[in-house]
């Protein structure tokens, strides 16, 4: 048996990897100056190792692919890229109007009937993933509730982001609430269409139409991420 | 409760930059985890949205990066729980046309060794790649997939027994290989 036999693969890894002790490692060294075979093996675990590294050193960027597939989806694409447009104007206006306002409380993770999420003077933003018109008809009547008690002296702001089977409540040819959601954006309520909702409705062939009301451009997630940690308060629904 | 300080910066605010800080980090392994964009940009999210909603679990602050690829694994667990395909490697070809890597030299071999890491067991792919891509040692991948220590060396030696095999495989292959393949969109 030659010597580097004795070498075993995970031994091999182990000292590739950094996690042989000095003198293990040293002892190693040696094996490797006296055989070409072990000096061969460490080269190509080394080679395989660095292969893995290359190629994941630059990876594709995800927002691209989306906005690649949303180009080929001719007048939704234009319809979306206005969107984009306006979803710009209303951020830098939330931006400007957020540095004016003193500094938000905690956020968190709330239940949608807790009595003391409308006392705290903060911000929300709602989650609607449910497509049943009575939990649509709960998301705003909170987004109402929560704007009422904040009160005109205290300005507060809510979003409402919608997506799986709740972007039911921005489609125009599906939702029973369209008077309610332009009453609440005429009090500044903001509704996001989950982008990624609306790409995997459209991938099914169906033509998503959305309320004018309806911001397209984010993932839900996304936004309730942003949010989260702007420290907005976040309720599911 | 007074707010905690680590270092003259808030608890919160240190947070927040750790998620910052580390999303890319997460991305590319989910990317090397799933070989899809969009999956893998999905994965991300859960598992910031996960950890902002469960930050007061995490008490050690060293363990915070470990902590978060745990959360990341735990959201691919779901998923493949819930029965969700993959996307075949073949799917990886048309989706690797649209990035950055097309216009190095190199393109042909950073796609096939990407392909080569999809063909892997899930299990295999993981280990390899949190030791090989985020470096971690093989007891915070331990920890990370919740497995004893021994069963990541055994991982990684038979993953990376397979890949190399694998790219053997390939190799011969790729300069015959057709140049369109059909793009399916799930």
């Amino acid at each position: 048996m030659r010597k580097d036999d004795k070498i075993s693969e995970e031994q091999l890894n182990a000292f590739l990897d950094g996690e042989l002790e000095s003198e293990e490692r040293s002892c190693l060294f040696n094996e490797a100056e006296l055989s070409d075979d072990l000096d061969q093996r460490l080269c190509q675990q080394r080679k395989l190792k660095e292969l893995v590294q290359h190629a994941y050193r630059d990876v594709p960027d995800p927002k691209r692919h989306l906005t690649g597939r949303r180009t080929r989806t001719g007048l939704v694409g234009l319809a979306m890229a206005a969107s984009l447009l306006l979803v710009i104007g209303v951020s830098a206006g939330m931006f400007i109007r957020g540095y004016l306002e003193p500094a938000q409380g905690t956020g968190g993770n709330i239940s949608a009937n807790n009595p003391h999420a409308v006392a705290a003077m903060e911000n929300y933003i709602l989650h609607v993933v449910s497509g049943e018109p009575e939990q649509m008809r709960l998301a705003l009547q909170k987004a109402e509730e929560l704007l009422s008690a904040a009160g005109t002296g205290n300005p507060r702001q809510v979003e409402v982001v919608a997506n799986e089977q709740g972007l039911n409540l921005l489609r125009s040819d599906v939702t029973p609430f369209s008077n309610e959601i332009s009453a609440l954006a005429s009090d500044k309520v903001i509704f996001y269409a989950c982008s990624k909702a609306i790409q995997r409705l459209e991938e099914k062939g169906v033509d998503v139409q959305l309320v004018p009301e309806a911001i397209p451009g984010y993932t839900a997630l996304d936004r309730v991420v942003i949010r989260m940690k702007d420290g907005w308060q976040y309720i599911k629904i | 409760m007074a707010t905690k300080k680590l270092f003259g910066i808030s608890q919160r605010r240190a947070f927040k930059r750790l998620l910052t800080n580390n999303r890319e980090r997460l991305y590319r392994m989910a990317y090397a985890w799933t070989g899809n964009p969009h999956l893998a940009d999905d994965l991300v999210q859960q598992t910031l949205l996960k950890a902002l909603r469960s930050q007061k679990q995490l008490r050690d602050f060293a363990a915070a990066e470990g902590w978060l690829f745990r959360i990341l694994a735990n959201c691919l667990t779901d998923y493949r729980r819930a029965k969700r395909e993959f996307q075949s490697a073949d799917d990886l070809e048309i989706i690797d046309k649209v990035t950055p890597e097309h216009q190095f030299n190199d393109e042909q071999l950073v796609r096939r060794v990407r392909r080569a890491v999809q063909k892997l067991p899930i299990n295999h792919r993981q280990v390899i790649t949190l030791v090989d891509l985020e470096e971690f040692s093989y007891a915070s991948v331990a920890q990370i997939l919740d497995i004893p220590v021994g069963t990541v060396m055994s991982r990684l030696c038979r993953g990376r027994r397979a890949l190399r095999e694998f790219l053997l495989e390939m190799r011969p292959q790729e300069s015959s290989r057709p140049a369109t393949h059909i793009q399916r969109i799930k």
